[in-house]
């Protein structure tokens, strides 16, 4: 029971965050963050906890109301911390036609 | 996490990718934009994909984007109004005819965001992650802002001239409002530009933009509302913090000093490879090599490509305005004697003496890449 127990542990620190924590963050992300920019903004980089705290800071000053910074921040540490591979980025359409 | 739990929990998590995808991150299109590679839609941050680099003058609709908070409201040129004032003795208020009255000049002169070339850092730091094409090279036609302060009756004790845009921050952002010093701003290529490649700026500051060339694009103000002659620099983040650059290097990953950062101004000697590109395949044939360089406020002297991971250099062929402010395109024509895969790299050289760094120095926002360029090619036989 112990090492199952130890096991669990081990793997949720693995996992990092459990899953309900990230959604919420997820969720937290699309309340307080989509006001002012798109997400490719924040899904674009790749930052160490440290760097994506000072990110919350920075927006927090700049007026953004975060109300779930734990999980915002499990979240965006899960989904792309500096440990998380880059994925290009998408090319947008032809918009010349739309001009 | 039982595996049957982490299945469904990763089940649950890819309908929530589709669903935000499809909701935020989906396809985006922008007016009078060809594709292009889109970091951040709302407000855009868009880089030209390198293939658009073929010609001397980047087209309009090639053109990269970044705007730091959203675009003003459609503007009506008839309304428009640049208000002139501070240290100056008649403070005017401008409509867009009264600034084509003034001689027209035009300067060609290449355009790079500071942030350009951010991606190749390690750490990496936060901020767009721009790889190569956060740069374009245009012919900017207007007045020159030095003629329209002395219209005004700039003080001669003036020592800045602050700019402001008709775009505004959303909640407390702040706005985006830059200075820039009285020498710089009475230099006769420093224009409010009205037209970009004898095009309407649309996107790119319509209907005015200033052009500061050889300095960042963080210096080129868009939508130009206001010129204030003052006797400081402006205050503000995008003054500082913002766009500033360590005075002496710090390890990588170390944190700012902020007593050590200043503004940044001229921009470095830089050269980027278009072709062939990084990753690409080529026949075992005759090639060329392209790519362009420029060097802030100097003109290219020279670049030396390397097809050998930089054991053996040899200079390309530039093309043949030699002018400051603008890009330099370059070739070399290569002939790979065997398969392989192979290194390219390029390094420019400008009319000072700056030549490219092997490993630019980090610093912690990620500003003035311009190490040497490198791309890997494979060269199959045929």
């Amino acid at each position: 029971m112990m090492r199952l127990l130890l096991a669990l542990t081990i793997a949720a620190a693995a996992w990092g965050a459990d899953e309900a924590t990230l959604e919420k963050g997820r969720k937290e992300e699309q309340r307080a963050c989509l006001p002012c920019h798109s997400l490719r903004l924040i899904h674009s980089q790749r930052l160490s906890r440290a760097a994506w705290g000072r990110e919350l800071d920075k927006m927090a000053g700049w007026g953004t109301k975060i109300t779930e910074r734990d999980a915002l921040l499990e979240y965006l540490v899960a989904s792309y911390g500096d440990d998380k591979p880059v994925t290009p980025p998408v090319v947008s359409g032809d918009g010349r036609k739309t001009k | 996490m039982p595996a049957n739990r982490r299945e469904l929990f990763a089940a649950v998590m890819a309908v929530a990718a589709a669903r935000r995808m499809k909701a935020q991150d989906g396809p985006v299109t922008i007016p009078g934009k060809r594709p292009l590679i889109v970091h951040n839609d709302r407000p855009e941050d868009l880089e030209t994909p390198l293939k658009y680099f073929d010609t001397w003058v980047t087209p309009n609709d090639a053109f990269f984007v970044r705007q730091h908070i959203p675009r003003p409201a459609a503007i009506d040129p008839a309304a428009h109004r640049v208000q002139v004032n501070g240290m100056v003795s008649k403070p005017s208020q401008l409509s867009l005819a009264d600034l084509e009255k003034l001689p027209q000049h035009t300067v060609p002169a290449t355009l790079e965001c500071t942030g350009n070339g951010r991606a190749f850092y390690s750490p990496k730091v936060p901020g767009i992650q721009w790889g190569r094409g956060a740069v374009g090279n245009a012919e900017w036609t207007g007045p020159r802002l030095g003629d329209v302060l002395k219209l005004a009756g700039v003080d001669a004790s003036a020592r800045h001239v602050e700019i402001d845009g008709a775009d505004t921050g959303i909640a407390q952002t702040p706005d985006f409002l830059r200075s820039m010093p009285i020498e710089k701003a009475m230099h006769p290529a420093t224009l409010l530009a009205l037209k970009m490649n004898d095009e309407s700026p649309q996107i790119h500051g319509f209907p005015v933009r200033l052009i500061v060339p050889g300095w960042d694009g963080t210096s080129w103000v868009k939508w130009i509302t206001r010129l204030t002659a003052r006797a400081e620099m402006s205050g503000g983040f995008f003054m500082n913090p913002g766009y500033r650059y360590p005075k002496y290097a710090r390890p990588p990953g170390s944190a700012a000093v902020p007593a050590e950062l200043e503004v940044i101004e001229g921009m470095p000697v830089k050269s980027t490879l278009t072709a062939p590109e990084d990753g690409s395949k080529a026949a075992l044939a005759p090639l060329v090599i392209r790519g362009f360089a420029w060097a802030g406020e100097n003109a290219i002297e020279r670049v030396d490509v390397s097809t050998d991971g930089g054991a053996r250099w040899q200079p390309a062929q530039l093309s043949p305005q030699k002018l400051p402010f603008a890009w330099r395109l370059f070739t070399l024509n290569w002939t790979p004697q065997a398969p392989g895969y192979y290194t390219l790299l390029s390094r420019a050289t400008d009319t000072a003496g700056r030549v490219q760094p092997i490993v630019p120095a980090w610093n912690p926002s990620g500003y003035l890449w311009n190490g040497i360029d490198r791309v890997g090619v494979t060269v199959e036989k045929a």
